[in-house]
């Protein structure tokens, strides 16, 4: 088992995702027709607003940005919450919090299910022991003699003097995160050492540093919450599981998936991103070595290089999973049945079986293939420079040149916001553009159809755009230069506005369709029963058709949708492109259903 | 033996000193069973003799622990070596270094060179067998050079030896 075989793996759940997605994705089209059909009644309300549903659905956000304060507050509002509920002290809240990766629903399962078992699995005693009843006491540390009143201990009442609890507890907290876990320093006992002995006892900057590391256990164990990986940025971002796209954008404006934390990749899936990353890390030695030294944690990920000892491996804490390092699986499940301590005879069956030989070959295949893949990378990191470029220049737009054109073409800033709209427009498109070369380099060779469709559709998006950019950077030239207000302003206005919203639905429909693994192309549902496929076929091509935009003014009639859903195979010679806009239209219609020009 | 048993040497802290000292008192009023302690001049490096225990594997052999302690003793753990020539034991390897988890991880400065001693003593005492570790020579050279067992990353994976 290695890491590549993984990331084989990855994708190939990812796959099974892409297929739920693709049966999930029929319904949901359902509830596109009914959007249209609400869309029709507010249609006497207001003819011109944009699809109200597509509005709703921004505003909804499945994620909510997090600073350092909304951090410890919300950790503060659970700690008390346990500590209510289960009344226990405050620092017991916290050490059972963490210990249960601070989930509150979790802690109060576990505790109303089996207390006892709770308490001391946890290191909390029911009863509080006190320090023995004598006038002078030994410290188990330093072994010297103390008063009493000097002397301190945790509920467990082994008694240590002042400068040794200092101690260590320093030492600990200068350890790492483990410090959350502290517990009695006696070896038999297994008392917990919380917040509370830290606060009256740590120095300033040790309590600072345990603040700082219950902080961000908060943030890192808790499975809703992850830093933003932004250099430099400190806000967390809390994610509603199961509710859709991983794409979140922080407050600090950086976009990143959540679930790989990479940044935003739709329409390609984590999987893919992380073995073109991989890939694409420039020294390729560096990366022969990842593979072939190191392996990821099955539970945390974090990379583990091993380079003595037996298969038996412990993640560093907090993690502390146990595994065997040629299976990957819990070391609880190992032991003589499975062939000793050094060897794994899972491992070895399924080598056997050639499970492992299958990876070999597929790696021997990726090195065949450099020459593709530089053709595929050229791409990808030229639409990420421009994306790169586009951002500064929608900087530079925004700081002066913007105030410039308000005076130039008397018009208030306000009616300017199309400008930025555009540019906000572009810089998402080279992302997806970007990450279209990725999808077309795992696009399976063998389906040529699909390659091709594929290959159409990245073109489309690719003019497109171009001519969005272009209008965007070369014709606002004209108006930023003119001495006077030109008389035309207006239209460039109607051009670039329409231009956007165009390459928007192209965009967006692009993604979907990508995302649902260009299911209507190609024999790859053969198991799919006809009367499905072609459902999804007339509803995914449906999507597909730029133009759908929802505005009143471009609503085609049931027969053009029907026309078009049957015309998914033939593309070439069933549709026109308008060339006032770029947008694709069915042969049928005589007018774009975009700019609503003329053929 | 060779350079690699000699940790970074940093003087002990006052509180190391102190505390080193009451062991000593201690140890030579009420020493482990089946150690002897061997004066020498140094508080930082003590060498104790291991005599195996009657009816195991080891029975009448001697060998020879090297205790190491750090600057900050007892808050990190000392340093625990057998010279040379090392029991044949699955957790010891060859050039002296012991795989047991109050050495590391499980330090706790409550612990002490006495505690220590009767944790390996009954680590020896409990072997099934006279055996290296299964990764020993791999092991081994990799630590060529002057590695400290305290920089290994050990894992832990028996509790019944």
């Amino acid at each position: 088992m290695d890491p590549e075989e993984d990331m084989h793996d990855a994708r190939g759940e990812s796959s099974q995702e892409e297929e739920d997605f693709y049966s999930e994705g029929y319904p949901s089209d359902g509830e596109d027709e009914d959007d249209d059909g609400d869309d029709a009644g507010y249609d006497f309300v207001d003819n011109d607003s944009d699809d109200p549903s597509t509005d709703v659905r921004r505003l909804q956000q499945n994620y909510t940005t997090l600073n350092e304060e909304n951090i410890s507050q919300r950790q503060a509002d659970d700690i008390n919450r346990v500590s209510t509920v289960l009344s226990i002290k405050r620092w017991e809240a916290c050490v059972l919090l963490r210990h249960y990766n601070w989930s509150v629903s979790k802690v109060h399962d576990e505790w109303f299910a089996d207390e006892e078992n709770v308490r001391k699995t946890v290191g909390l005693l029911e009863k509080h022991i006190e320090m023995p009843n004598k006038r002078e006491l030994t410290c188990g540390i330093c072994f010297e003699n103390y008063p009493r009143d000097t002397m301190k201990a945790s509920p467990c009442g082994h008694p240590f003097c002042f400068s040794c609890w200092r101690g260590y507890i320093s030492t600990s907290i200068n350890d790492g995160p483990g410090c959350l876990m502290l517990r009695c320093p006696d070896p038999t006992c297994r008392a917990a050492v919380g917040l509370d002995m830290v606060d009256s006892m740590a120095s300033r900057e040790d309590r600072e540093k345990y603040a700082r590391y219950l902080r961000r256990s908060y943030v890192e164990d808790n499975r809703k919450t992850k830093w933003c990986p932004a250099p430099g940025c400190e806000y967390a971002v809390e994610f509603v599981m199961g509710s859709g796209s991983y794409d979140v954008c922080c407050k600090c404006s950086y976009s990143f998936c959540w679930n790989c934390t990479e940044e935003a990749h739709r329409p390609v899936d984590c999987g893919t991103v992380a073995r073109w990353i991989l890939k694409n890390s420039a020294e390729s030695e560096n990366m022969n070595w990842i593979l072939a030294n190191s392996k990821p944690c099955p539970k945390c990920k974090r990379p583990i290089e091993k380079n003595q000892g037996c298969m038996h491996i412990t993640c560093t804490p907090p993690c502390k999973f146990e595994f065997c390092w040629l299976c990957l699986g819990p070391w609880t499940e190992h032991g003589e049945r499975t062939g000793g301590f050094y060897a794994c005879n899972r491992y070895e069956s399924a080598k056997q079986e050639g499970a492992y030989d299958e990876s070999e070959r597929r790696r021997e295949m990726a090195k065949n293939s450099l020459e593709r893949y530089t053709h595929y990378y050229e791409r990808w990191a030229a639409n990420q420079s421009s994306r790169q470029k586009a951002l500064t220049d929608l900087q530079a737009l925004q700081n002066e040149k913007l105030e410039k054109l308000s005076d130039r073409q008397s018009q208030p800033e306000s009616q300017l916001k199309f400008i930025t709209d555009a540019w906000l427009q572009i810089v998402e498109c080279r992302r997806v553009l970007k990450w279209t070369y990725a999808y077309g380099f795992y696009l399976h060779e063998n389906e040529h159809a699909k390659r091709q469709f594929f290959e159409y559709l990245q073109g489309e998006a690719e003019s497109g755009l171009e001519r969005l950019h272009q209008c965007a950077e070369k014709e606002l030239q004209v108006y930023l230069e003119a001495e006077t207000p030109l008389k035309d302003f207006n239209d460039f206005r109607t051009k670039l506005a329409g231009l956007t919203s165009v390459t928007r639905n192209y965009f967006e429909n692009l993604v979907r369709a990508l995302e649902s693994g260009l299911n209507d192309v190609g024999p790859s549902n053969s198991q799919a029963g006809s009367n499905q496929a072609a459902c999804s076929k007339s509803s995914s091509s449906k999507s597909l058709a730029p133009g759908k935009s929802k505005s009143g003014k471009s609503r085609t009639g049931g027969a053009a949708t029907s026309s078009r859903s049957g015309s998914s195979r033939g593309m070439d010679d069933s549709i026109w492109t308008c060339d006032s806009c770029t947008c694709t239209n069915p042969k049928s219609n005589s007018h774009c259903q975009a700019c609503d020009r003329h053929r | 033996m060779t350079s690699s048993s000699v940790p970074s040497r940093k003087v002990l802290s006052k509180i190391a000193s102190n505390r080193l000292q009451k062991e000593v008192m201690e140890w030579q009023t009420n020493p482990p069973a089946g150690f002897k302690y061997k004066v020498n001049d140094s508080l930082q490096r003590w060498i104790i003799e291991v005599t195996g225990a009657p009816g195991t594997l080891y029975t009448g052999e001697t060998y020879q622990l090297q205790v190491d302690f750090p600057e900050h003793y007892p808050m990190e753990a000392p340093q625990v070596i057998f010279i040379p020539p090392a029991p044949l034991h699955p957790h010891i390897y060859s050039n002296g270094h012991i795989c047991l988890d109050i050495l590391y991880d499980s330090w706790s400065p409550a612990m002490t060179v006495s505690s220590v001693c009767i944790s390996i003593l009954s680590m020896l005492s409990s072997s099934p067998a006279k055996e290296r570790p299964a990764d020993n020579d791999r092991y081994v050279r990799n630590c060529r050079n002057g590695r400290s067992p305290k920089e290994t990353r050990w894992w832990f994976h028996d509790d019944k030896v």
